[in-house]
């Protein structure tokens, strides 16, 4: 299994590369001038001239492409063309927080999601079903920014369970859970409506297979036969569809981060986009690839764990 | 359960009925059918497809889904115990346990993602106060009862790693765990090639005769019933058309089904240049006919047929073959007649 895993990686290299050309190019493509947008309207030629050549843009295509790629394969992602910060500094500022949202939005989304699923799936065609599936439309279909203003009206306006904009201080546990308790409600249960579907669809798969009814002939209480036998088996595209979703989720929990004022990749990425940041932008890509190959990873070894017939070579 | 056991059956089925709901209706797949199994008695019950047999053997373990299905009967009498109004809780005791059931199809039957070990484990843990080291030693010996080549080392392995014989054989081991009165087999051997079911009717005959078990046997190959039946019941449409003891049935068979289903067999003995087989379909669950449900696939049939359904007559003395047939059966058709004139 190690060598899969080494494997893999070596072949990541290759799509790394590409995806950096791919993104080396379109950043490039994007209209607008990096120092325009930086010295703004009133600029005068001169000045323009000045930061386009600190900026290094003003230099052939191909002369700025083979200095990106030399110092991103050495570690040096150049520095952000608009704080002066170096890029890799900028993005393991706000990784964790990106990486905590997300862990935390999958396990309420698995917590809530699979029994769920599971439930609606064994009471198929009655009312618990009916409104299980409707509740999960709408959380499918809810858009993430107005859910994230209702929460903050219900919890921090109304109730005033939580703060509507926590502090950056994060030093005790009741203020890191403070502070992501929300967000990572709101992604979690987004993220809970897709399972809930997939589990109830793929349990209403397994329930039906013979090992279900050989189970129950063998005697084996109920319980046991719905989660060892049915569950085991429906888990499958379950987390096809998690690996998927994830990959969607570290890159558009951008509106749950400008709602709920938090740092984290989706709104770097967004602000890079709005300056012309190039250099961070190309950074910002390179991890958010680097980050969908090793979910991508993770997806195939959990597959290994559920499914012994799921060989690694 | 009494002194009395070697007389009494082991399992009494009496007016079965199992219903499916289609369409907003419930149509009957098995019509208040009764037969008795004796202890150590192999009865064999055959037909077409869809007549009936394997809902029949669902229907006894309470396997039929709850959701669009439907057990009526008199009594499912099994240890003193009336199987149909035995709430869940009780049944599943009974399951696996005093009688247990063997499936038709080994490559699905079986846990894809757990090890054929646990699988045998399993039937045992929930019946018998084993502690996990006495329930892998008596599945070990389970397995090797059934003759899988190495068991120990393949224990902890997985369905995929076998072949459909040897799942067969794990299903056996499973169905044998807890020494079961009764065994339910759906047509154990139908999925497998012929040199496979050959190995798995004698390991079924080797292992009835070492323990007291009796054995409902499902089939629709008439092979298998006369090497290995006691006794035969054939089912047609939901009906028992006929039931006799296994040579009194391939002696006389009697029912016009069972006859044209013993015309059907492929025989080597014999120079046929076509196999005989019987015109038409038995007719869907929704569209039962009134009469005799065989009448229009029957070259005997008469006008009575086709408005009442036969009961089920004993013939000859002995009680031994029954049949329900207008024409076959103790009938005065003249009497008939007149009765449906009028």
């Amino acid at each position: 299994m190690l060598r899969f895993v080494v494997r893999r990686l070596i072949f990541a290299i290759p799509t790394l590369l590409a995806v950096m050309t791919v993104v080396f190019v379109l950043v490039r493509i994007v209209p607008g001038d990096p120092a325009q947008t930086i010295l703004g309207d009133q600029a005068s030629a001169e000045a323009l001239q000045n930061m386009r050549e600190r900026l290094g843009v003003d230099r052939p295509i191909l002369e700025q492409y083979v200095e990106f790629m030399g110092g991103a394969l050495v570690g040096d992602w150049g520095e952000s063309m608009v704080t002066g910060k170096p890029v890799l500094a900028e993005i393991a500022r706000v990784l964790p927080y990106t990486i905590e949202l997300t862990v935390v939005s999958l396990i309420i989304g698995g917590l809530i999601g699979i029994p769920l699923g599971a439930w609606s799936a064994l009471h198929r065609n009655e009312w618990i079903d009916y409104v299980t599936r409707v509740g999960s439309l709408l959380g499918l279909s809810f858009p993430a920014f107005v859910s994230a203003i209702l929460m903050l009206i219900v919890f921090s306006i109304q109730l005033r369970w939580l703060p509507v904009i926590s502090g950056g201080d994060r030093a005790t546990f009741g203020e890191w859970a403070e502070s992501l308790a929300l967000p990572a409600l709101n992604l979690g249960l987004i993220m809970a409506a897709y399972i809930t579907r997939v589990t109830r669809s793929s349990m209403l798969g397994s329930l039906g297979e013979d090992y279900i009814r050989t189970a129950r002939a063998k005697g084996v209480p109920e319980r046991v036969v719905i989660w060892r036998h049915g569950m085991r088996n429906a888990l499958i595209p379950v987390v096809t569809v998690v690996g998927l979703y994830l990959g969607i989720l570290i890159g558009n929990s951008v509106l749950t981060e400008i709602v709920f004022n938090r740092p984290g990749l989706g709104k770097l990425i967004v602000g890079a986009l709005g300056q012309r940041d190039y250099t961070l932008l190309q950074g910002l890509m390179i991890i958010y690839t680097f980050v969908i190959v090793i979910v991508n990873l993770l997806t195939d070894l959990t597959y290994g764990l559920i499914d012994p017939r799921v060989k690694y070579q | 359960m009494t002194e009395t056991g070697k007389i009494e059956p082991v399992l009494d089925v009496s007016n079965l009925t199992t219903s499916f709901r289609i369409g907003g209706e419930w149509h009957p797949a098995v019509r208040g059918i009764s037969f008795s199994l004796q202890p150590n008695e192999t009865l064999a019950l055959v037909g077409e497809s869809g007549c009936g047999k394997s809902m029949t053997a669902l229907s006894i373990l309470g396997l039929v889904p709850k959701a669009n299905g439907r057990v009526e009967a008199e009594h499912i009498r099994f240890q003193g115990k009336d199987l149909s109004r035995l709430p869940d809780d009780e049944m599943r005791k009974i399951r696996g346990n005093g009688i247990s059931m063997i499936f038709q199809e080994p490559m699905t039957s079986l846990n894809p993602v757990l090890p054929i070990g646990f699988q045998v484990v399993e039937a045992l843990r929930y019946h018998q106060k084993l502690s996990r080291g006495e329930g892998e030693k008596r599945a070990l010996e389970l397995l090797e009862l059934v003759k899988i080549p190495s068991a120990k080392s393949r224990f902890k392995e997985y369905p995929h790693q076998f072949s459909g014989g040897m799942r067969q054989r794990v299903m056996i081991a499973m169905a044998l765990a807890c020494r079961p009165k009764v065994i339910l087999a759906d047509e154990p051997t139908t999925a497998l090639d012929v040199t496979i079911q050959a190995q798995i009717l004698s390991l079924l005959n080797e292992l009835k005769a070492e323990t007291d078990m009796s054995m409902i046997f499902i089939t629709h190959n008439l092979g298998v019933v006369a090497a290995l039946a006691d006794r035969v019941a054939v089912m047609y449409a939901g009906d028992i058309v006929e039931i006799a003891g296994v040579n009194e049935l391939f002696a006389r068979p009697t029912h016009p089904y069972t006859e044209a289903l013993m015309r059907s067999v492929p025989r080597s003995d014999r120079d046929t240049k076509t196999l005989y087989s019987i015109p038409g379909a038995v007719p869907p669950l929704t569209r039962m006919p009134q009469g005799c449900r065989f009448a229009a696939r029957c070259e005997l049939a008469i006008d009575v047929c086709r408005t009442q359904n036969p009961p089920l007559d004993v013939l000859g003395s002995g009680g031994a073959h029954s049949v329900r047939c207008w024409v076959r059966g103790n009938h005065d058709l003249a009497e008939m007649k007149e009765n449906a004139d009028v």
